[in-house]
């Protein structure tokens, strides 16, 4: 279900690939090279510029349709998909190799493919979207994952990495500016002292991956940090949450909160592929709503529970498994967690097609479908 | 049920004479029952018409909608009965006269074919009004007949393929055809119309107590349904709230429903006096620096209050508050959607680069939590960082000097030792704070008084005198002293805490 407003943004999206093309200059040499290689004959065209783009964590919601946008454009020559699992996706561009971050071999494994696959883009998706129970699988995938994705891109010597990260990171506290610019420490890996192995793990990819881009002078690293995604096909935490009945809050609270469009969370990522944006930006939606009011335009109901039993209870519900995160995320109901987009707005030239009001009423129609068993998913 | 319900009653009632009658007459005078009516109306039908299309499921929310329809026919039937019609159908002439004129006007030479068109015109309005009519009837028997096929029921196939062909939009070749109609009797109209009236004229007899259950039953389910409260609830939410906030949480319509209790704070309870109100630019950025005190942080809404009802171009202050609030329940939030905003260099340059006019209290924490004993002895100016954040962004400050909120609730001892488990910086102890509960925290009704000094600009200095800090702290202490001697001045002139 393609929503109008989606594939016009999905088109303006590939329009600015269009207009940036000098991103894809300077390794435009080597696609050349690599085709005529390839195919034992010179390429003879106007757009000779094409790459390589390697995504890990390829069957994500952002793997899968970031794979099913490149493979419309034609200056993306491959793509390398890597997982666990094949993205549904993937088309002729695309070849599929199955890597297991968490196993031993991951690294050399790794190395071996992007350097057979000659990839000159790594996007690096292997994160896990939700909080999860399986702490020590994740801090394999994550913290373990990474590190052994950029020693490997390293040893390819991959033009570019582009990583996604999230603005939860930098953490709820009442003493946060209203708008987290990305100069901000990421302070959510210690909440109230105890330690959140969800955001420590990202929190130590992210520092991996400042410690590559200063010691690898020559590459490319972009990191993206999006708002919590929102819209009506993606499926993580939180729009498990806010397709409960009754949405538990904190009594008293009512948080600023941000969201960012699935479609402009990927459109994002194929603008960092295109453009040469070395950097870490927020990627966020315009505007921002009071949580009462998006549980109110999600047409749900809350239940405000004073904070002080509301960790006891939900450390209860999570080890139960009903509830959708750990009591850390409690924290996210009080304080005001919002980044700040303007850098990306600035530099990278990304432009939200929709605001936060538009994603959470997008998300909304959809769940209103679901809700009626109209829709699956 | 209802289809059967016609023929039943035409058996039964010498009915076809006077619902001819109702026709002509009644029907078309109804509805331009006054503007609601009409206004209501159609919109309704639409509504109902587009709705089933829109929605995924047709069937159960068209049977409810034509439910609701049948309810709200029958209301606005009753209350035009009887006693009612006569003053209608005066009004039906004035509109007639009404349309008359409004349609004479461009071409006067066929005034009195113009009686013949307005005549027409308004039958024909009857005629389409008639045609709705049945079309909602013909969609609510079929997606009751749908709902009778999904259980299984048994009812004897309604008699709706007869007027199928009404149920075709009006074409133009149709038009001629339903001109004619109109002028002699039409045969099939008796049968299949569900006649309002006819309803609502027959509420006793027992032929329409059994469409009465059917409305019953619909809307029984659908207030049984949690979809129904879980939308009637959202929607009753959301009064008080815009759906949009700014950027900083600043909600324009709770802030409308606020004013009242802010005015009579600011004109009955404090009864504030403003001077110098002039001093604050109508336009372009600018920093109010005020004194901070009593126990609660009252005065940066009593300041928000008086610029927006003494000034003469009525600006929107957004003050900045500490952090404490913060992690306070409710007070927060609802601080939040008055135009507070947290307290920070980062805050408060992207307010000022919106040319905002913005308020702060350099004091802080220890403002608010002076003893009583120290009433209007300012204390440090934090770090001068207002003065950086003027000096860096070239905003000009107006000094203010607020008097009487001292007394609201003067504080006798600070508590500090629970405080930090709370996450507020002191417990407070005043004369009636701990000794009678939340309500000891009511401010006393004390006198205000808001003045505002003359304007302070720092152009002079480049924006790299922020780093200077023997500047910064020279200009801190320049605007303290101001303020203080604002304060002094008004302290001392003042009489009586309670009178002024």
């Amino acid at each position: 279900m393609v929503p109008p407003k989606r594939r016009a943004s999905l088109a303006s999206a590939s329009g600015e690939v269009g207009s940036a093309a000098d991103g894809g200059k300077q390794d435009g040499g080597l696609g050349l090279a690599r085709q005529r290689g390839a195919s034992g004959r010179p390429l003879v065209g106007r757009r000779p510029e094409t790459k390589v783009v390697a995504v890990t964590g390829a069957s994500s919601f952002l793997g899968a349709n970031l794979i099913g946008l490149l493979e419309e454009d034609a200056r993306v020559a491959r793509i390398v998909a890597i997982d666990v699992k094949p993205p549904g996706t993937a088309q002729q561009k695309t070849r599929y190799y199955e890597v297991d971050f968490t196993a031993v071999s991951a690294e050399a494994r790794l190395s071996e493919i992007l350097a057979a696959e000659r990839v000159g883009t790594l996007v690096h998706l292997a994160f896990t979207s939700s909080p999860t129970h399986a702490v020590a699988f994740a801090h394999e995938l994550e913290s373990v994952g990474t590190r052994h994705v950029l020693v490997a891109a390293r040893h390819a010597e991959v033009r570019k990495v582009v990583m996604w990260s999230q603005t939860l990171l930098y953490g709820a506290h009442p003493s946060n500016p209203n708008f987290i610019t990305e100069q901000h420490p990421l302070r959510a890996g210690s909440i109230d002292g105890a330690n959140e192995p969800w955001f420590s793990d990202k929190i130590e990819a992210e520092a991996e991956v400042a410690r590559f881009a200063d010691t690898s002078p020559h590459a490319i690293v972009t990191v993206l940090r999006t708002a919590p995604i929102l819209g009506p096909t993606v499926n993580n935490f939180l729009t498990r949450y806010l397709s409960r009945r009754v949405v538990p809050v904190a009594m008293g609270f009512d948080p600023l909160v941000q969201f960012l469009h699935e479609v402009d969370a990927i459109a994002a990522f194929k603008l960092a592929i295109d453009r040469d944006h070395p950097g870490i930006y927020n990627i966020v939606g315009d505007g921002v709503l009071p949580l009462s009011t998006v549980i109110k335009l999600a047409g749900r109901l809350a239940m405000p529970i004073p904070h002080p039993i509301a960790r006891r209870v939900g450390a209860a519900l999570w080890l139960a498994q009903i509830a959708e995160a750990p009591p850390s995320f409690i924290r996210y109901l009080r304080f005001l967690c919002v980044a700040d987009g303007t850098k990306a707005r600035e530099r990278l030239g990304f432009r939200p097609a929709y605001t936060t009001r538009e994603a959470v009423l997008d998300f909304t129609n959809a769940q209103r479908l679901r809700d009626l068993k109209l829709l699956r998913g | 049920m209802r289809p059967k319900r016609p023929e039943a009653k035409t058996a039964a009632q010498p009915k076809p004479a006077r619902r001819a009658n109702v026709q002509a007459g009644e029907r078309p005078a109804r509805r331009p029952e006054g503007g609601e009516a009409k206004g209501k109306d159609a919109p309704e039908t639409q509504r109902r018409r587009r709705r089933p299309a829109r929605r995924g499921s047709g069937t159960a929310q068209g049977a409810r909608d034509g439910a609701r329809a049948e309810q709200v026919r029958a209301q606005r039937g009753s209350a035009s009965d009887g006693a009612a019609s006569p003053r209608i159908e005066g009004r039906e002439d004035e509109l007639r006269r009404a349309e008359g004129a409004s349609e004479s006007s461009p071409r006067r030479e066929y005034e009195h074919e113009n009686e013949h068109e307005t005549e027409r015109r308004t039958e024909v309005i009857a005629q389409i009004r008639e045609l709705e009519a049945q079309l909602d009837r013909l969609i609510d028997e079929a997606s009751r007949r749908d709902l009778a096929e999904l259980a299984g029921d048994d009812e004897p196939e309604v008699a709706a393929s007869a007027p199928a062909h009404e149920e075709a939009p009006p074409t133009e070749r149709d038009e001629e055809k339903r001109e004619d109609a109109w002028r002699a009797p039409r045969p099939s109209t008796p049968q299949v119309r569900p006649s309002v009236t006819s309803v609502t004229e027959d509420r006793s007899s027992a032929s329409s107590v059994t469409g009465g259950e059917t409305t019953v039953f619909d809307t029984a389910r659908e207030l049984l349904s949690t979809d129904f409260y879980l939308r009637k609830w959202g929607r009753l939410a959301m009064r008080g709230r815009s759906e949009e906030v700014d950027d900083f949480g600043f909600d324009p319509v709770y802030e409308q429903k606020a004013r009242g209790i802010l005015e009579f704070l600011y004109t009955r309870y404090f009864r504030v006096q403003t001077t110098g109100i002039e001093n604050v630019p109508s336009h372009g950025r600018c920093v109010l620096v005020a004194n901070h005190s009593g126990t609660l942080p009252l005065d940066g809404v009593m300041l928000k209050t008086a610029v927006k009802l003494e000034h003469a171009s009525p600006r929107d202050v957004r003050w900045l508050t500490e952090d404490f609030i913060y992690h306070m329940p409710y007070l927060g939030s609802m601080m939040n959607r008055l135009g507070a905003v947290r307290a920070c260099q980062e805050n408060a340059e992207r307010l000022l680069a919106k040319e905002q006019l913005v308020a702060v209290f350099p004091e802080g924490v220890k403002g608010i939590g002076k003893l009583f004993s120290e009433r209007y002895r300012l204390q440090r100016f934090g770090r001068g960082g207002f003065i950086k954040l003027c000096l860096r962004t070239q905003t000009p400050i107006v000094p203010v000097a607020i008097v009487g909120a001292e007394e609201t609730n003067p504080l006798l001892f600070r508590v500090e030792y629970l405080s930090k488990a709370l996450g507020l910086p002191y417990i407070p102890i005043t004369p009636t704070f701990p000794a009678l509960g939340p309500l000891g925290l009511l401010p006393a009704p004390t006198k205000w008084q808001i003045h505002f000094g003359e304007m302070i600009d720092f152009s002079g200095h480049g924006r790299e005198a922020a780093e200077d800090e023997l500047l910064v702290n020279k200009l801190a202490e320049r605007v303290r002293s101001t303020i203080q001697a604002m304060l002094d001045r008004a302290v001392g002139a003042r009489r009586s805490v309670f009178f002024g």
